[in-house]
């Protein structure tokens, strides 16, 4: 069995990871806009707002790569339900309506 | 530049919408064997589309990131002076479920490949609902973002 046995891991790592990210605004780069200026990490907004959603998605690919490589040995000898790697994923979308819900409800 | 791109952006997630809905529904709703349009419609070798459906799924996203900034510095700040929440709000929900689908496509990928495997059928059904779902949301977020001082002229 190869490597993509750990893939469903990895879907519901990202997603969970992810979710964290922007919660947490954990950022792994910000961009600037109005200054076209790059930055490492999350970093406040100056002149223009800053953008955290590039960052969001590298912290979490990252993440999940790393959950994945640890979890590859494991899944030698525990196959990993595939369920996980849509569910999860689902189960993340719920949560994101419900963080996002004062932009309806206020 | 950004109007080209976004025309761009547009003209892949139409693609895309199409190849996915096709897909989507030939796995959670396969072709029965009549020949009337609704039946021809889902008789699609799903399998086919995978790689298509991921590579433009990624370009899309692409696109709307190289995009993103313009609407940050202008597209928000409009929404916010005019109290558009609601909309804003279906941006930030567009974004967010977007990145939730890109970490989806490897297990996409997975459930679709060949050979199919009969125990991931259910997997292969949802995972391709949800792509689908996203997708759709997406475009129609995009459209009336795009369109938002005609629909909604404030």
């Amino acid at each position: 069995m190869s490597a993509t046995r750990v893939i469903p891991v990895f879907s519901a790592a990202f997603a969970i990871i992810y979710a964290i990210a922007v919660e947490a605004n954990l950022a792994a780069i910000t961009y600037h806009p109005k200054t076209g200026a790059w930055g490492w990490l999350t970093q406040e907004a100056t002149d223009g707002p800053a953008m955290h959603w590039y960052g969001w998605l590298i912290t979490a690919l990252f993440g999940a790569l790393i959950v994945s490589a640890v979890a590859l040995p494991v899944t030698r000898t525990r196959q990993p339900v595939a369920w996980i790697g849509w569910a999860v994923p689902l189960a993340t979308m719920v949560v994101f309506l419900y963080l996002l819900r004062s932009f309806f409800f206020y | 530049m950004t109007t080209i791109f976004l025309i761009i952006h547009g003209l892949v997630a139409v693609a895309l919408l199409g190849g996915i809905t096709h897909q989507a529904f030939a796995a959670c709703w396969p072709a029965n064997g009549s020949e009337n349009i609704f039946s021809s419609f889902r008789a699609v070798r799903g399998a086919s589309y995978t790689n298509s459906m991921i590579a433009l799924y990624i370009l899309s996203t692409i696109l709307g990131g190289v995009i993103y900034p313009v609407y940050r510095l202008f597209g928000r700040t409009y929404l916010e002076a005019a109290q558009l929440w609601e909309i804003n709000g279906s941006f930030e929900i567009k974004e967010q479920f977007i990145a939730v689908g890109l970490g989806m496509l490897p297990f996409y990928w997975l459930v679709w490949r060949k050979p199919l495997e009969e125990k991931l059928a259910g997997a292969r059904a949802a995972t391709t609902a949800i792509l689908c779902f996203i997708v759709w949301y997406g475009f129609i977020v995009g459209h009336v973002l795009n369109n938002v001082r005609g629909v909604f002229g404030r």
